[in-house]
């Protein structure tokens, strides 16, 4: 009900009387922040951390977990079916999972009621400063969560989460190219030019590329030569776009978040997508094909993130909410989803060390494991303020509308 | 019966209060949506209720994209595809539903069961066993393979694309037109054959022009849905370079955050089918009036 | 007429159609046996056979038709949409036939216009207006199986009274005025003589629109609301080019199944009624009823 009402508020703020009038409304209900935008998003970054506002309470500490369903919301094939069915069993209860396969248009449907989870997984810097401004998201009761020690230290207080106060990481990746090695040479990935594979005709009907407006703009800057993922430079951002087309044209690129089964299947040689798929993509094989197919370039420079769980404000059962980012945060539990979902846990106590020496891991994917240097070395990737994030869209439509 | 119109009346009100509040009242709500302003955190399309109040900076854009913007291709696209798979549609399904009418003979209860089959598999499931048999190590592939014919079915083809909208849609021709075709009164082509005219000149001067309004029905009650479909597309390419108009309207409105433009391109597109429409009702009103006079 | 058919049939034996309508049955209908095929494959993929098995219909833990939670789920949704349509659908369609038949005057044509409009609107467009008209003005109902089900009856209200005017102009008034005359008062007329002989309308309406509404993809999704209202049609949609293994073309092939059934127990339904009431036209006029061909 808040919520509703808070976005009545702005939206009368907004047809009435204008941006900056809005921006200051809600810097007055969030508390202070120092890095609000004109728009009134709290957008936390690297250089400037943010503690994010709290409008409300956290749960009381040692009530009662509830029966019943626990509601998440989730990327596909992104939770282990099995770990979920320890936790039913443990718990007395049942999980029913909805899917999502984009971060911003959730974040739309969480506005307008077509999901209503209680537990939402996956989402990330680049979509949590909207999630606040919409009042989508409850404060955490860390003493539901004592796993939360398990996590990376580096992100037990994270620049877009200062004290952790509405998160819980979940995952580490980086964005890179996944290949087969059968039909490509790891030398064709040279650290200057490892994205022209995407721009050759001779890969055409070959390739694919992340859905995701952001990821994907941001490559083809990287590939110019821009690292910052968060630009708002419109020459910049129009170059992106404008070279997208061009690989439109050269190599008609498949759009959408598949590489984790389509390049098992051979359907694609190459795809730029996140590292974790091509761990997920280990089951996706077929019989008789050996896991050393599949190859990964990281490139140098590039983004390396991590995401999290995250409570709805609506829950209907907060405090099973809490028991499962718990039980996903245990080292054991963790390692069982991993065999499924493939990702690395943001967990201290999952090095890359014991990964390898468990076998999972073939040697050609070495690369696509996130280190620690990697995360050190990681370019950062958060929420565009809205009149940027037009122009990103802008950019991303003119691409995808073909 | 004239005289009790209230009952009639009464009889008629729920339903007509139903489609009045969730067909007709949601047209205006896409207007209001369309023309409304943009909530500038969100970029959420905040609906302006009052006609006066409208916006149309927006839809200036959108439209001027369509024609010769950035949007332009996909309009374009979706005219040539709904095009080629409806004329494609026709050249299959009408000598099905004629043969059907005119030649099927005894067995015509048992073709009329086979050809309504299809019409009665899920849309989704027929689409499913084409992308099944089209993956590359499908059997149809790999048929084609041995054929020495190597092609990516499943990867941006506008020919995958076109001929999935013609599997899809043809029953739905199909029925029409036999039902057509067999209401025709054959005598006429007889007596055409009778006053020395081959079977060629009876079909193209007595049975198409007789059929016609039929034609045209049937082939406008799959013109519709194929203009606005993006499932097929969605599930046979996702591959921008085949991105048909229902695809935008579903990625504005269902996997972006910008309603607004999906709204637009809703009503630009009911505004292009309304065109057809009419073209439609006027050439069946001439053909009525030609035929009576 | 007779004269015509025997024409028609001295013709059958030579037409070089037949091989084009035997290929048109054969390339709608082989795709589809295939795939029911490869829901009995043993292997995981949906397109390499690897021997026959029921593995993904019964016998697999986890992941079979009869054990993925998810799957019977969506089987169980699919069919709680379909039948509760079906059931508000029908009375309103045909007290809408009825009354759009015989309303006069100045109401008529917004009367005429709207039942028309669904049957040429792209569902699409039917969709996305319900969808904005839900989460932005009748906000108070919510995404997911309400939504789904108020969208359902619009789009499909238009069919059944397409359906049962159709009946009504070959029923006639002159039985109704028959029962007048012998004094039975106008309610009377219409609830012991009319609606009785509308039964096979009624009939072919109920299958018809189950089966859409069993099949439908587009409003359905349009007005979803995640896994709690994910039908069978959704399901596959959202998996048809993931990974999915050949349950997924189990759970197709039920779909098939439970139309086709409706499509069954609706035809025999419909041909033994006419039987008993003495009219003609057994399973071709059934068979006409449900695929609204003489509409």
């Amino acid at each position: 009900m808040t919520m509703r009402r808070r976005d009545f508020l702005r939206n009368l703020v907004i047809t009435t009387g204008g941006i900056t009038v809005g921006g200051s409304l809600l810097a007055a209900c969030g508390g202070a922040s120092s890095n609000t935008t004109v728009d009134g998003l709290a957008i936390g970054t690297p250089e400037k951390p943010i503690k994010l506002p709290v409008t409300t309470d956290a749960i009381a500490d040692g009530l009662a977990s509830e029966t019943g369903t626990l509601e998440i919301l989730n990327w596909a094939d992104y939770h282990n079916p099995e770990s979920i069915a320890i936790f039913e069993k443990q718990f007395g209860v049942k999980v029913t999972t909805s899917i999502y396969d984009d971060e911003a248009a959730a974040i739309a449907k969480l506005r307008n009621g077509t999901f209503k989870p209680d537990l939402i997984f996956g989402m990330s810097a680049t979509g949590l400063a909207k999630l606040i401004a919409a009042d989508i998201l409850q404060p955490l009761n860390k003493s539901y969560i004592p796993n939360f020690s398990n996590v990376i230290t580096g992100l037990r207080n994270p620049y877009y989460d200062l004290d952790s106060q509405y998160t819980v990481p979940y995952m580490i990746y980086g964005n890179g190219v996944g290949y087969r090695t059968d039909r490509f040479d790891k030398n064709a990935f040279t650290d200057e030019n490892g994205y022209d594979v995407f721009w050759d005709p001779q890969f055409k009907g070959k390739v694919g590329v992340l859905d995701s407006p952001r990821d994907t703009l941001a490559m083809a800057m990287f590939r110019a030569g821009k690292f910052d993922a968060n630009t708002s430079d419109a020459a910049v951002i129009k170059q992106a776009g404008d070279d997208l087309i061009a690989m439109r044209e050269a190599t008609n690129p498949k759009v959408d978040i598949l590489a984790y089964t389509e390049i098992p299947a051979g359907n694609r040689d190459v795809n730029f997508t996140w590292s974790g798929d091509l761990f997920t993509a280990l089951q996706y094989l077929p019989e008789n094909v050996s896991p050393e197919v599949l190859g990964f370039w990281y490139p140098p420079k590039t983004i390396t993130t991590n995401d999290f769980f995250c409570i709805t404000k609506t829950a209907k059962a907060p405090v099973l909410a809490h028991q499962l980012i718990n039980f996903l945060s245990d080292t054991d539990n963790a390692l069982l989803n991993r065999t499924y979902v493939g990702y690395q846990p943001a967990l201290e106590t999952i090095t890359v060390d014991l990964l390898i020496s468990s076998g999972t891991i073939p040697e050609s994917l070495i690369d696509a494991l996130v280190t620690p240097e990697r995360y050190d070395a990681a370019l950062s990737q958060v929420t565009l303020d809205p009149a940027v994030d037009a122009l990103w869209l802008d950019q991303w439509t003119a691409f995808t509308a073909g | 019966m004239d005289k009790s119109p209230r009952l009639w009346t009464g009889f008629a009100f729920p339903g007509t209060a139903w489609l009045l509040a969730l067909f007709a009242v949601p047209f205006y709500a896409v207007a209001c949506v369309a023309f409304g302003s943009i909530d500038p955190i969100f970029r959420d399309a905040v609906p302006r209720w009052n006609p006066l109040t409208w916006d149309f900076s927006e839809s200036k854009i959108i439209f001027s994209s369509l024609i010769n913007g950035p949007l332009q291709g996909v309009a374009i696209r979706t005219i040539i595809y709904v095009v080629c798979a409806m004329l494609l549609s026709f050249l299959i399904g009408f000598p099905v539903a004629y043969f059907l009418a005119r030649h099927a003979g005894k067995r015509k209860l048992m073709y009329l069961v086979l050809i309504i089959l299809p019409f009665w598999v899920n849309y989704l499931m027929r689409m499913l066993a084409w992308v099944n048999l089209l993956s590359p190590s499908g059997l149809f592939s790999r048929f084609m393979n041995i054929l020495g014919v190597h092609y990516n079915w499943l990867d941006g083809s506008p020919i995958t694309v076109t001929l999935g909208l013609v599997y899809g849609y043809i029953p739905f021709l199909i029925l029409p037109l036999y039902a057509t075709l067999e209401r025709l009164d054959w005598r006429l082509i007889d007596a055409a054959r009778d006053l020395g005219a081959n079977s060629r000149q009876a079909f193209r001067l007595v049975t198409v022009p007789m059929s016609k309004p039929g034609l045209f029905a049937a082939g406008v009650l799959i013109a519709l849905p194929m203009s606005g479909d993006y499932y097929t597309n969605d599930l046979l390419s996702r591959s921008p370079s085949t991105e048909m108009l229902g695809n935008q309207i579903d990625f504005f409105l269902n996997a972006s955050t910008q309603p607004q433009r999906g709204a637009l391109l809703v009503l630009a597109l009911s505004i292009f089918l309304l065109i057809f429409m009419s073209f439609y009702l006027r050439s069946t009103r001439q053909h009525a009036r030609e035929t009576t006079r | 007429m007779t004269l015509v058919a025997s024409q028609s049939q001295r013709r059958a034996r030579t037409s070089p159609l037949v091989f084009v309508i035997w290929a048109y049955i054969i390339w709608s209908l082989v795709p589809v046996i295939i795939a029911v095929i490869y829901s009995f494959n043993n292997g995981r993929s949906r397109t390499v056979w690897q021997g026959f098995s029921l593995r993904w219909w019964f016998t697999d833990p986890n992941a079979s038709l009869w054990h993925d939670d998810s799957m019977r789920n969506a089987i169980f949704n699919s069919l709680v949409l379909s039948i509760a349509t079906m059931l508000v659908v029908t009375p309103l369609g045909i007290t809408l036939a009825i009354g759009a038949q015989r309303i006069r005057g100045r109401g008529s044509n917004v009367v005429q216009g709207l039942t028309a409009a669904p049957l040429i609107t792209p569902e699409i467009v039917v969709g996305a207006a319900l969808l904005i008209t839900f989460t932005r003005l009748f906000t108070a109902v919510p995404l997911g199986f309400t939504a789904q089900l108020l969208g359902n009856v619009t789009f499909s209200l238009s069919s059944v009274v397409v359906i049962v005017r159709a009946r009504l102009v070959s029923i006639g008034s002159s039985f109704e005025e028959a029962a007048r005359d012998l004094g039975a008062s106008r309610w009377q007329a219409l609830r012991f003589v009319l609606l009785p002989m509308l039964w096979p309308s009624v009939m072919a309406s109920l299958v018809v629109v189950f089966a859409t509404v069993i099949d439908d993809f587009v409003i359905t999704s349009f007005l979803s609301s995640g896994v709690n209202s994910e039908t069978v049609p959704l399901r596959i949609y959202s998996s048809v080019r993931g990974g999915a293994t050949p349950a997924l073309n189990a759970l197709a092939t039920l779909l098939v199944i439970t139309s086709f059934t409706a499509l069954v127990i609706g035809l025999f339904g419909l041909s033994t009624w006419r039987k008993r009431h003495g009219e003609r036209g057994g399973l071709r006029a059934a068979l006409a009823d449900v695929t609204q061909m003489e509409s």
